[in-house]
């Protein structure tokens, strides 16, 4: 009985690492072909982190030996990732990168006039 | 050739590549970094190589450390080289 | 004409020199010497230096990590000369770039994400590091690792904090006292039995926490040490900014 639920996890945890690598895929696919920092700073961390994750959890089930590292791996690519990403987009804007001429929005500059 | 062999052929030639980008590019703030991804690649070819006392110590130092010193040091000089 | 005799001269004695060394067995070899642990049954012993760590490492020092073993034990009076290095590059960095007032930064806040985010992490930071140099003997790292893990929570402060520093006054008592642990110990053992740095502490059972006598004691002085140094270099680094 026990070796069927081992399976049946080891498979869950096959098609998480699948999912991870083809989101991990499309990070990097848009990575080349967005237009401005940002919306590549926004694959390079979103799609990244999901990936990533997804990778971890998949292999902490089909290992379970390894499932409290990975979680806690996972844990800390959560608290991380968002924290890096932030700094950079906001150093770039400082430093003067534009904005794509197709983007519809800038809170931050909207925020910065409201002050 | 296993994928041992591979990846250090793959990670050797990152390696190699960020030390002459490290070496020969003129804005030194790329330099830096390209001295911290060398760096990086080096503790992942000590811990493949079973040592990883090393390994982390090179993370730590050469990555985050000396990596900040630089950085701290271009910031108070000037960026590009003449 | 005296330069070609000194050039003469110069390669005449480095081939003197490589001759005399090249009949010297560095390293590798000890199958002439007495083996040391039983000198009756087999007179030589045929194991080269890397073999013998690895077969007598644990008996001799308690210590399951043989990096550590090497590092502190069979080595340890070159650790204390790399750790009074490192003293002697903190004091030259501090001395060149400490500034007096630090009013004068310019100081520009950083992101509230930021923020938030380095006063959550540091805690985990600054216990990843001492869980590295606590089980030194254990697991692979130790001292210096640990102190450079330190070293980096701080830099993370002081990259999102631009009105932090770190006390002075706190990282050189700090960095004094880790000194004088690492000196007494060692001369501790010289006292008790007659070797500086001799591992007088009880073993215990290799594999537990508390076991290879004087190297946690003495790692962990080590990863205090470098981790007050470190950051004490940051923070003169970080002085200079306006």
């Amino acid at each position: 009985m026990s070796d069927i639920i081992l399976l049946i996890l080891q498979i869950i945890g096959y098609i998480f690492i699948s999912i991870g690598t083809f989101f991990l895929l499309l990070a990097s696919i848009g990575l080349l072909r967005m237009p401005d920092v940002y919306n590549r700073m926004q694959t390079a961390t979103k799609a990244t982190t999901l990936g990533s994750l997804s990778v971890l959890i998949g292999v902490g089930l089909i290992d379970l030996w390894w499932l409290p590292k990975s979680l806690i791996i996972a844990a800390f690519i959560v608290l991380t990732a968002p924290i890096g990403a932030s700094a950079l987009a906001r150093a770039s804007y400082k430093h003067g990168v534009k904005l794509w001429e197709g983007s519809v929005v800038d809170k931050y500059k909207e925020e910065k006039e409201e002050d | 050739m296993d994928l041992f062999t591979i990846v250090s052929l793959i990670l050797i030639t990152i390696m190699i590549i960020a030390a002459i980008i490290a070496a020969e590019i003129k804005d030194l703030l790329s330099a830096a970094i390209a001295s911290g991804v060398m760096s990086l690649v080096v503790s992942i070819l000590f811990y493949m190589l079973q040592a990883p006392d090393v390994a982390i110590t090179e993370a730590a130092i050469g990555a985050a450390l000396s990596m900040a010193v630089m950085i701290f040091g271009i910031k108070s000089t000037k960026r590009w080289e003449k | 004409m005296k330069r070609v005799l000194a050039l003469t001269l110069a390669i005449l004695l480095f081939i003197v020199f490589a001759m005399a060394f090249a009949k010297i067995p560095f390293g590798e070899k000890m199958s002439n010497y007495p083996d040391y642990y039983n000198p009756i049954e087999n007179q030589t012993s045929n194991m080269s230096l890397p073999q013998h760590y690895l077969t007598y490492g644990k008996n001799d020092t308690g210590a399951t990590n043989m990096v550590t073993a090497v590092v502190v034990d069979y080595r340890g009076f070159d650790t204390l000369g790399e750790v009074t290095v490192l003293f002697l590059a903190s004091t030259g960095v501090g001395s060149l770039m400490y500034v007096e007032d630090k009013v004068k930064r310019k100081v520009r806040r950083s992101n509230a994400v930021v923020e938030t985010g380095s006063k959550l992490l540091f805690g985990f930071i600054i216990l990843f590091g001492a869980y590295i140099f606590i089980h030194g003997h254990l697991t692979p790292g130790g001292g210096f690792p640990g102190g450079a893990v330190i070293a980096s929570s701080f830099l993370l402060l002081y990259l999102a904090y631009p009105k932090f520093h770190a006390e002075h006054k706190k990282l050189n008592v700090s960095e004094s006292l880790a000194g004088l642990t690492f000196v007494i110990v060692g001369l501790l053992g010289l006292i008790i039995a007659g070797y500086f740095l001799y591992n007088f502490l009880p073993f215990g059972l290799p594999t537990y926490l508390f076991s290879a006598g004087v190297i946690p004691v003495i790692y962990v002085a080590i990863g205090v040490k470098v981790g007050s140094e470190l950051t004490g270099i940051v923070d003169a680094m970080m002085g200079v900014r306006e």
